[in-house]
């Protein structure tokens, strides 16, 4: 009598498992999500996820405190992380293409306005050899064009949020400099 | 009988397994609670801590918030595999305590950072925009030497990017580009404006001329014409009073006197009107020729070459005018000064031979400039 006593308390405790399979399918998909860099580019729903897989983990501690555990729901919530990392992942893989798209498309129309420039700037007025203004374009041509190069290292190493940033920063000046240039030959009555 | 002694077996065991059960319970509710409050409350703080961006604004508190939850965590699994009655919660309870308190901290301190950080940020953007203006209002035409502008150009656009990191909420990266900006740019600043303080060595003797062609303009009530070359004004006075001002453009090597014949460089000093030339007499339109050289000029020229400073060969500069043809937007004369012509008209109209036309470096100090 004493031993049924016994295995009834064994069987009752022991009813409910830790899901381990699905608490590392959830560490997976989340760390599936770190590798899409969804902390970089979704960084508040990276941190909101990390946060219900420990709320779940909490309750997972508190059921194996528990006399008679039960996982049921947890091992609901644990899915649902999975869900959530999984459309996580997808939405940064998104959002980096965007961002990608977007350096690219700067990269190409900062070319074009930095090989407008350099046509230009051998027209502007002979006056201006040797002058501080002409000393000004070259130097800022010159910041231009590294700035260009920069960005498209971050770019091929795929940091295209820094490279955005710089790619940026480069374009305004660019287009800052075709319009002073354009301005200097206006005013010089030269054509161009 | 039988039936009897098996009833009382069922009886005895039921009663066993319920006294047993009631045992279990009774004492599963006298064991330790874990801290499941506790615990709780830690991952909230540490939620709310990491939505403020307390992970990079005040990373080592956050840090430390992170490692005490997950000690508690840690021995709370390690108590959870001890015998029921012998667990004890106490040390994962303070440590969740610890986590939460901690997570508080760094959120408020993250708050606090963040604010800090982007009224700076904000400070110094404004105020490297204002150097930024001063920069271009005062060197815009002043020839600094190439490696000024690079580092010029260069702080220029780091302070463009932290301006955009800025504006996307990116403050330490807008921090990184606004210090390393600020750098170049006020030590560029300052290295100019050691050159133009060269420049304005001659300052107190520009402030004699012109105070001297005020005085002529006064007593004699006629007009006087000052050429300031930094400014790239001509203003001309009538009475010693300031009647008119006109932008000029100036010889393309404009900085310090003229020393000889083909430097394009606009001279200094106190000149007269030599010839009035219509449109008939000159390349230009109009011109009003100056007696350069005048005697200190030549003075200075001979002192140049017995001082070896001047190939012996060298000639004096001369046909020095201020003329018309000029609205170019940059220096391009071989060292006259141009005006437009509708300006020329005016001025051409108002002078007559004789009259004084002071060509000086500035009429403002350096001080005056840079401020």
């Amino acid at each position: 009598m004493g031993l049924a006593a016994i295995a009834m308390v064994a069987v009752l405790s022991s009813c409910g498992k830790k899901p381990q399979a699905e608490i590392d399918s959830a560490n997976a998909a989340i760390e599936a999500a770190k590798t899409a860099e969804a902390n970089v580019y979704l960084p508040a729903e990276f941190t909101a996820l990390q946060d219900s897989l420990n709320a779940v983990m909490a309750d997972i501690t508190a059921q194996e405190s528990k006399l008679f555990k039960k996982f049921g729901p947890a091992k609901e919530k644990l899915a649902a992380v999975v869900t959530q990392a999984n459309q996580l992942t997808e939405s940064a893989a998104t959002k980096k293409e965007e961002v990608k798209a977007e350096v690219t498309n700067l990269l190409g129309s900062i070319k074009a306005v930095t090989e407008e420039n350099s046509k230009l700037i051998p027209k502007l007025p002979r006056g201006k050899e040797g002058a501080a203004v002409i000393e000004q374009i070259k130097a800022d041509v010159a910041t231009v064009d590294a700035s260009i190069v920069e960005a498209q290292g971050l770019s091929d190493k795929g940091s295209y949020m820094d490279a955005l940033n710089k790619i940026k920063a480069a374009k305004d000046k660019a287009d800052s400099l075709n319009a002073e240039i354009k301005e200097a030959l206006t005013k010089a009555r030269i054509k161009f | 009988m039988r039936l009897k002694r098996a009833g009382k077996t069922v009886i005895g065991s039921l009663f066993l397994v319920a006294v047993t059960g009631s045992c279990i319970l009774l004492l599963s509710r006298l064991a330790p609670k874990p801290p499941q409050a506790e615990v709780e409350f830690a991952r909230l703080a540490l939620s709310q801590a990491a939505s403020n961006d307390a992970g990079t604004y005040s990373r080592r508190q956050y840090n430390e918030a992170r490692a005490l939850y997950d000690s508690a965590m840690t021995g709370w699994q390690a108590e959870n595999k001890r015998f029921l009655y012998f667990r004890n919660f106490d040390k994962t309870a303070g440590f969740a305590r610890l986590s939460a308190k901690k997570a508080a901290e760094a959120m408020e301190n993250s708050k606090l950072n963040t604010s800090s950080l982007e009224k700076t940020i904000k400070l110094k953007i404004d105020t490297l925009n204002a150097l930024i203006l001063r920069i271009d209002k005062v060197f815009k035409a002043y020839p600094l030497p190439p490696e000024i502008w690079n580092r010029i150009s260069r702080g220029k656009m780091l302070l463009r990017e932290s301006e955009i990191a800025f504006e996307k909420g990116q403050y330490l990266q807008a921090n990184k580009h606004i210090t390393d900006s600020e750098y170049l740019l006020t030590a560029s600043y300052e290295k100019a404006s050691m050159d133009l303080k060269e420049y304005f060595d001659n300052f107190p003797v520009w402030q004699r001329w012109v105070e001297k062609t005020i005085l002529e303009s006064r007593k004699n009530r006629s007009y006087s014409i000052i050429i300031d070359k930094f400014s790239r004004k001509c203003i001309v006075y009538l009475g010693g009073v300031r009647k008119l001002e006109y932008n000029v453009e100036l010889g393309t090597n404009w900085v310090g006197d003229k020393r000889v014949r083909g430097d394009k460089a606009t001279p200094e000093g106190m000149y007269r009107i030599s010839k009035k030339f219509n449109n008939n007499h000159t390349k230009y339109y109009k011109a009003l020729l100056l007696d350069y050289p005048n005697e200190f000029d030549k003075a200075e020229f001979v002192k140049e070459i017995a001082q070896g400073t001047l190939p012996r060969n060298a000639k004096m500069g001369s046909l020095i005018e201020i003329h018309g043809n000029g609205g170019k937007g940059v220096d391009w004369t071989e060292g006259c000064v141009a005006l437009i012509d509708s300006e020329m008209d005016v001025i051409f109209k108002l002078v007559r031979e004789g009259t004084l036309v002071t060509i000086v470096g500035s009429t403002i100090g350096l001080k005056q400039v840079l401020d």
